[in-house]
């Protein structure tokens, strides 16, 4: 659904280009994630491919285009007016996106848990009703693109938990989802395919799985009790790629006999196994092995 | 069309929920208008009615000349008080405000008026008393000493002529009125009468306050561009032009109320408490478009702003200062009639000052479209500047 190939972006009077570089796919009806830090880029990739701000160079293609697909964003902020009522917002978004159906107000109240609000002034709701008002503006128009940045930033639990499930709802009904975040927790556990985005440069994407399992992830690491001595440590060298660190090894390849051969190996010799590892335990990790820093910094 | 009605339904509603707008807008002028218009009354009605105390105190009782009493009580503008005291208490009196004059005729005054050794009036003027009043005041009582003394000259002249002369034409001191036609080309119903204070000030604190217009429209731009409002309509396919027709045709309303809302005050309101009522001219369509084209001006000056400001503080600070320079300029807090030549000319680059002409033209001059179109095109073309450089420069802020 969403193409961008060799895309760059500097603001003006910045030294340095806050999109580098960027290519990404994104297929139709997908639930993309977009991680990183605060500053990584990710708002401006977005205004990108909203069509806010216009690219340096590079290509942003669209299936059908943006007006075609009907997209929609749900900014950072609570981009909606403090003084207008629940539903005052709700019928004003409506009004100016030419929305006419009048049970479309209705179904997005649902959707956002709103029914009980539409008559309270904005102004007056807590952080996370805030919070879903933002997302139910995006809504009003139906969209089958939807970009939303940050949308759980400051809430309690309960709220984030609710606005989840309804983007895992609005994802189900066949809406494609790009969702920008620097909570991992998140992303991990709502998006099936992620970008990792760094100083501007996507450093990774694909599927959740498969990049928690690749680079450095992809190896077995066991943790011994005490290191091996240098006879057994000779001897184990007849599996590929295995390499003795201390108490550590570490081994790129194994199938599941040379594992069962392996750890009956160190039974014989009496070496207990403290710790088994199998690729990267979570975004955090993987992050920090791509760029050297954590994801919080 | 049906998107900008809906940006308008929602300025709307944002500003009738913003108190501190409305005051600003509505309650500032309006209070302004009738405290102004009641304070400034004296000055401006010297002449019809509205008279200065003083004490006349004549020492010369029984002597003196009946007709100098009668003119000494009644000086055109001032009022005399009855000179219950003896003249040092009637002198702390006039020291502490009380009065604004002290006269005192002197003992063998009358007697000794046409003589080689006359004995003087006293005239003695309140403290804070300004430089104007008392010349007026003096002016006054040389008037009647004029008038006295001149008929106390023709008696003698009469009287050395012996009774055979061809008598002395039959003057009477009052008939020199006959001398002198006046006329205000100000005038209502084929009566000379003189503006009062709320013919100023209504339209002064009118402009004054739909200039002001400039710190709601500001406060909620900057907050739209702030909370990502703004990016949000536009992400919705909303055009920036559109966007700025959203914020001109309501503010453009809400100006044209505070001109209904002000001219109300001043022909019904000011009266209330005492004061002279507004009167309107008689051209309609020379107030419609002076309401029009004064409006048009403070909006786009107003949308100006909001665009080059980029926090509500700034906006406010700007607003107030810009504004209080262009109304102490532009003949709102002083008349410019008044102001030294050098600054007047330098008035009349303010936008409130052209605005203030043209309404002067149609309350006080009684001017129709001709008479308005100077001052109405001056704000027009200063308003579609204002609207030329915002565009331009929102133009230049997308493309950063």
């Amino acid at each position: 659904m969403i193409h961008v190939e060799r895309l760059s972006y500097r603001y003006p009077g910045s030294t340095q280009e806050a999109i580098r570089e960027l290519s990404l796919d994104i297929g139709a009806g997908r639930l993309f994630g977009l991680l990183g830090p605060n500053g990584s880029g990710k708002t401006t990739l977005v205004s990108l491919l909203m069509g806010l701000l216009a690219p340096r160079s590079g290509r942003i293609d669209i299936a059908g285009g943006k007006g075609a697909v009907r997209a929609a964003l749900v900014p950072q902020e609570y981009a909606f007016y403090d003084r207008l009522s629940v539903m005052e917002n709700l019928r004003f978004f409506a009004g100016v996106q030419g929305v006419r159906e009048t049970g479309r107000i209705a179904e997005v109240m649902e959707t956002a848990g709103l029914r009980s609000f539409e008559m309270i002034r904005a102004e007056r709701l807590s952080g996370g009703l805030k919070r879903r008002l933002n997302l139910a503006i995006g809504l009003l128009g139906t969209p089958r693109l939807l970009f939303l940045d940050e949308p759980t930033v400051g809430i309690d639990p309960q709220s984030r938990r609710f606005i989840l499930e309804a983007i895992r709802r609005i994802n189900a009904a066949g809406t494609t989802v790009v969702y920008s975040s620097h909570y991992m927790e998140e992303v991990q556990t709502l998006c099936d395919e992620i970008g990792i985005l760094d100083q501007g440069r996507l450093v990774a994407r694909g599927n959740l799985q498969a990049l928690l399992g690749s680079g450095r992830g992809g190896q077995l690491s066991i943790g011994l009790e005490r290191e091996p001595p240098r006879s057994l440590a000779e001897a184990l060298h007849e599996y590929e790629g295995l390499k003795v660190n201390g108490a550590e090894l570490t081994l790129d390849h194994c199938s599941p006999g040379q594992l069962q051969r392996l750890f009956a190996r160190l039974a014989e010799a009496g070496l207990d196994v403290s710790r088994v590892r199998y690729g990267h335990a979570d975004l955090e990790e993987l992050f920090l092995h791509l760029t050297g820093r954590q994801l919080r910094d | 069309m049906r998107t900008l009605l809906y940006l308008i339904r929602k300025e709307a509603l944002l500003l009738v929920r913003d108190w501190h707008a409305l005051v600003l807008l509505f309650v500032m002028p309006a209070v302004f208008i009738l405290i102004m218009s009641l304070a400034l009354q004296n000055r401006f009605s010297a002449q019809s009615g509205v008279h200065i105390k003083y004490y006349l105190l004549n020492r010369d009782a029984g002597a003196a000349d009946a007709d100098l009493l009668k003119g000494l009580q009644g000086l055109n503008g001032f009022g005399a008080l009855p000179a219950t005291a003896a003249e040092p208490e009637l002198k702390a009196r006039v020291r502490r405000g009380e009065a604004r004059f002290l006269l005192v005729v002197p003992r063998g005054f009358t007697a000794a008026l046409a003589s080689d050794n006359p004995v003087p009036l006293r005239m003695t003027a309140t403290p804070d008393a300004s430089a104007a009043v008392y010349r007026l005041f003096q002016s006054s009582v040389r008037e009647v000493l004029a008038r006295v003394y001149l008929k106390q000259v023709m008696h003698a002249l009469s009287d050395q002529r012996g009774k055979d002369a061809p008598p002395l034409p039959a003057i009477g001191l009052d008939e020199v009125d006959r001398l002198l036609v006046s006329e205000s080309l100000y005038s209502r119903g084929g009566k000379t009468v003189f503006p009062s204070s709320v013919q100023q000030n209504v339209p002064a604190w009118l402009l004054f306050a739909m200039f002001f217009i400039a710190i709601p429209l500001s406060t909620t731009w900057v907050r739209e561009r702030q909370q990502g409002t703004y990016m949000r309509l536009r992400s919705m396919g909303i055009g920036a032009m559109t966007l700025l027709a959203g914020k001109l045709v309501p503010y453009l309303g809400v100006n044209l109320l505070q001109v209904v809302a002000m001219l109300l005050v001043g022909v019904f309101v000011v009266p209330w408490f005492g004061g002279d009522a507004l009167t309107l001219g008689h051209s309609w369509p020379a107030l419609a478009l002076m309401a029009v084209v004064a409006s048009f001006a403070a909006v786009a000056y107003a949308l100006l702003v909001a665009n080059l400001v980029t926090t509500s503080e700034q906006a406010t600070i700007f607003t107030g200062v810009a504004n209080l320079l262009m109304a102490a300029l532009g003949g709102i807090m002083v008349p410019r009639f008044v102001m030294p030549q050098a600054l007047q000319a330098v008035s009349h680059y303010s936008p409130m000052a052209w605005g203030l002409d043209g309404f002067l033209d149609v309350f006080l001059r009684d001017g129709g479209l001709g008479l308005v179109a100077g001052p109405a095109l001056e704000l027009f073309v200063f308003g579609t500047a204002c609207l030329v450089v915002t565009g331009l420069f929102m133009g230049w802020r997308r493309r950063r």
